[in-house]
């Protein structure tokens, strides 16, 4: 019962420190990027913005736009209203104002989507609600649950995201984003965000409205404000070379890991004389003693407090891949690179076959010792 | 052919047959709660030293009020059928203000109190006092498995010591949304009530009010902003059991859920040994940002 007392007197001494130590509370930097205040919540947007669009397929076509479309619906369903003369109003007014309209860019020579401000608002209202915690209200990473958090979550006015499963030089596409935001990120505090596809497209929209407008001089992409960046899909990864043999794969694809030496970064899963038989050299001599573990050697372009934080490349027998369910989605990672990181676009780079073969190589290790703690420690055991 | 339908459903569920129902339904219900059938009916098997106490307490509680919801269903049922009007007889009507009535009121409300709340609360204080408040003090539990825990929107973050059993290290294991922990089998009905090694916890928030639940081992404990609370259990068995958040905390609430790992002590030394050197790869001094460990409160 002597706890049931100590509880008054502990709460007693716990506000008396609380008071005693507002005194000393020193006045905030704002001119530090996270040590300041968070702006206020301003959920109207006044005015909307250009983002730059996916290509689109046919080629830039002015009569293939959407003034004659639209003159050609209201005039059917309002008659005698619209003669032909207004045409012209439809094709030099309107898109402006339109939301989603794609209005080619003749000096930039690209394509950019309207994006209203009533839209904004909305995007901004969910991402306040959904988002902010940890990725701040001003999109920079720095929110109040993201401290700490490595890796760290993603400042949104750098453009860059990890996994996309989209070649990773160029900017993701909305539907690659939908579905890396519908997924979230496997052992990260991204979680699987049930929320509709309507609203998530329009908090991904707001998203990219946070990249920095477009520079000519400045260094890498900026985002979807940049005339000279490019959009794309996601990887496609519907033809598999290797379905009838998976276990050829997994024995090429191991062959592969080494050869294109993974372990640079990732760990070997083999020991030196097997490292240097797989790579078909002999005697190359020695590998660092961290051979077998992940090593955290490249800087990111991931910055926390004007740090480059390095972003750890994952052993796939112990870490999450954060999409790596399927040996498709490995497959995905790899060909398109994780923006950011060390981790380059291998599509091209090797031959498709090569890296499906890895992808199964990859797929394999996880399922074999993940969680299967005494299997791996005799895996790992052998090869240390 | 609704009509007759729905008609005929209401008919089923006439008065009479509704009290007959809930009886029945009841009886078949409460041998399943009883025999704690961790697959149908109550909570799942405790899997802590101390989780027995909490189940104890919620049976006590479960038979004082059903013993007293009978006696009461029995006291007002009785009155009903005997006193009413029939051939011969008129209904009696009494609003209880004569001094007999008053007396007996008095008396059962003084007997409900004694048995239903005195007792609940004796036996529940001496369980907090015992179990889960009785958090291991300075040198009490040397072998204690130590644990920070950070809460945030919407994940739990641990912090483990590692290998040299000092927090704010290199070899600090960080996992996220899954703790482990080893099983201490001789804890079960030890009289020392710190055997083998207990798990304590500090746990914290970065953001807003969270609350560690570990239902298997029957703890539960808010994760405060600006505050460190400390709790404690001592898992008996190996398995996986679950990690929830009992605070409604924003929208992801309900996806802030983890998995407890209970290892046999070698196979948590082995992975304590492993995570720790994995730790050490993944450690980088340089990045300050990154570093969130507490001195220990004991």
């Amino acid at each position: 019962m002597l706890n049931l007392l100590l509880i008054p007197l502990g709460a007693a001494a716990l506000l008396t420190a609380a008071l005693a130590t507002t005194d000393d509370e020193t006045a905030v930097d704002v001119s530090k990027r996270h040590e300041r205040p968070p702006h206020d919540v301003q959920l109207i947007i006044h005015e909307g913005t250009r983002l730059l669009a996916a290509d689109a397929d046919d080629g830039h076509d002015e009569e293939d736009d959407y003034a004659p479309a639209l003159f050609a619906r209201l005039s059917a369903e309002f008659p005698n209203r619209f003669t032909e003369d207004d045409e012209g109003i439809f094709r030099d007014a309107w898109p402006e104002t339109r939301d989603g309209a794609i209005v080619w860019d003749d000096e930039n020579e690209c394509y950019w989507e309207v994006v209203t401000a009533d839209r904004l608002t909305r995007g901004r209202q969910d991402y306040v609600q959904f988002c902010a915690s940890c990725h701040a209200l001003e999109g920079d990473g720095f929110g109040r649950s993201g401290v700490a958090l490595r890796p760290p979550p993603r400042d949104f006015s750098q453009g860059l995201f990890k996994f996309t499963k989209v070649n990773s030089e160029k900017l993701p596409d909305d539907a690659a984003l939908l579905a890396l935001v519908k997924g979230g990120l496997l052992g990260t505090p991204m979680n699987e965000w049930d929320i509709s596809d309507e609203r998530l497209a329009e908090i991904i929209t707001y998203v990219k409205s946070l990249s920095l407008p477009g520079d000519e001089d400045a260094d890498g992409s900026t985002g979807w404000r940049d005339p000279y960046n490019q959009i794309a899909g996601v990887i496609d990864a519907s033809d598999d070379p290797w379905t009838d043999d998976p276990g050829g794969a997994i024995e090429q694809g191991e062959g592969l890991y080494h050869k294109y030496q993974c372990y640079t970064c990732h760990p070997a899963y083999a020991d030196a004389a097997r490292t240097d038989a797989l790579r078909g050299v002999e005697g190359s001599g020695t590998y660092p003693d961290d051979h077998t573990y992940p090593k955290l050697r490249k800087d990111s372009s991931y910055t926390v407090l004007d740090y480059n934080v390095a972003i750890l490349p994952p052993d796939f027998t112990w870490h999450d891949m954060r999409r790596g369910n399927t040996v498709a989605e490995i497959y995905q990672t790899i060909a398109g690179g994780v923006a950011g990181a060390g981790m380059p676009t291998w599509k091209g780079a090797a031959p498709d076959e090569e890296l499906w073969a890895i992808a199964y190589y990859v797929y394999d290790l996880a399922e074999t010792y993940k969680g299967n703690d005494a299997q791996r420690a005799a895996f790992m055991r052998s090869i240390r | 052919m609704t009509l007759s339908h729905s008609h005929s459903v209401r008919s089923f569920l006439g008065p009479v047959r509704a009290v007959i129902a809930t009886v029945i339904a009841a009886a078949s219900l409460a041998p399943g709660a009883l025999a704690q059938d961790a697959t149908r009916w109550g909570p799942k098997e405790s899997a802590s030293s101390f989780g027995w106490r909490f189940d104890d307490l919620f049976m006590l509680i479960v038979i004082l009020t059903g013993v007293s919801f009978l006696i009461m269903m029995v006291m007002l049922l009785v009155p009903v059928f005997r006193d009413k009007a029939r051939a011969g007889h008129k209904a009696s009507f009494d609003h209880g203000r004569s001094l007999h009535d008053k007396r007996f009121t008095a008396i059962v409300s003084v007997i409900v109190f004694i048995v239903l709340d005195a007792w609940v609360l004796v036996v529940a204080m001496r369980d907090l006092d015992e179990g889960f408040w009785n958090v291991p003090g300075p040198g009490e539990a040397p072998n204690a498995v130590r644990v920070q825990v950070l809460a945030q929107q919407w994940a739990w973050n641990f912090r483990q010591p590692g290998v040299d059993n000092k927090f704010g290290t290199p070899d600090d294991i960080l996992t996220l949304n899954e703790l482990v922990v080893p099983a201490s089998a001789e804890a079960e009905g030890n009289e020392d009530w710190f055997a083998g090694r207990p798990v304590v916890l500090n746990l914290s928030s970065k953001d807003v009010i969270h609350s560690l639940f570990l239902p298997e081992m029957r703890v539960k404990r808010d994760a405060n902003p600006g505050a460190i609370n400390r709790m404690w259990f001592t898992p008996i068995r190996p398995g996986d059991y679950a990690i929830l958040c009992a605070e409604l905390c924003g929208f992801a609430h309900y996806q802030m859920h983890g998995k407890l790992r209970v290892l046999s002590p070698a196979d948590f030394d082995a992975w304590e040994a492993e995570a720790s050197a994995m730790a050490l790869a993944a450690y980088d001094e340089n990045d300050a940002g990154a570093q969130w460990a507490w001195d220990w409160q004991e």
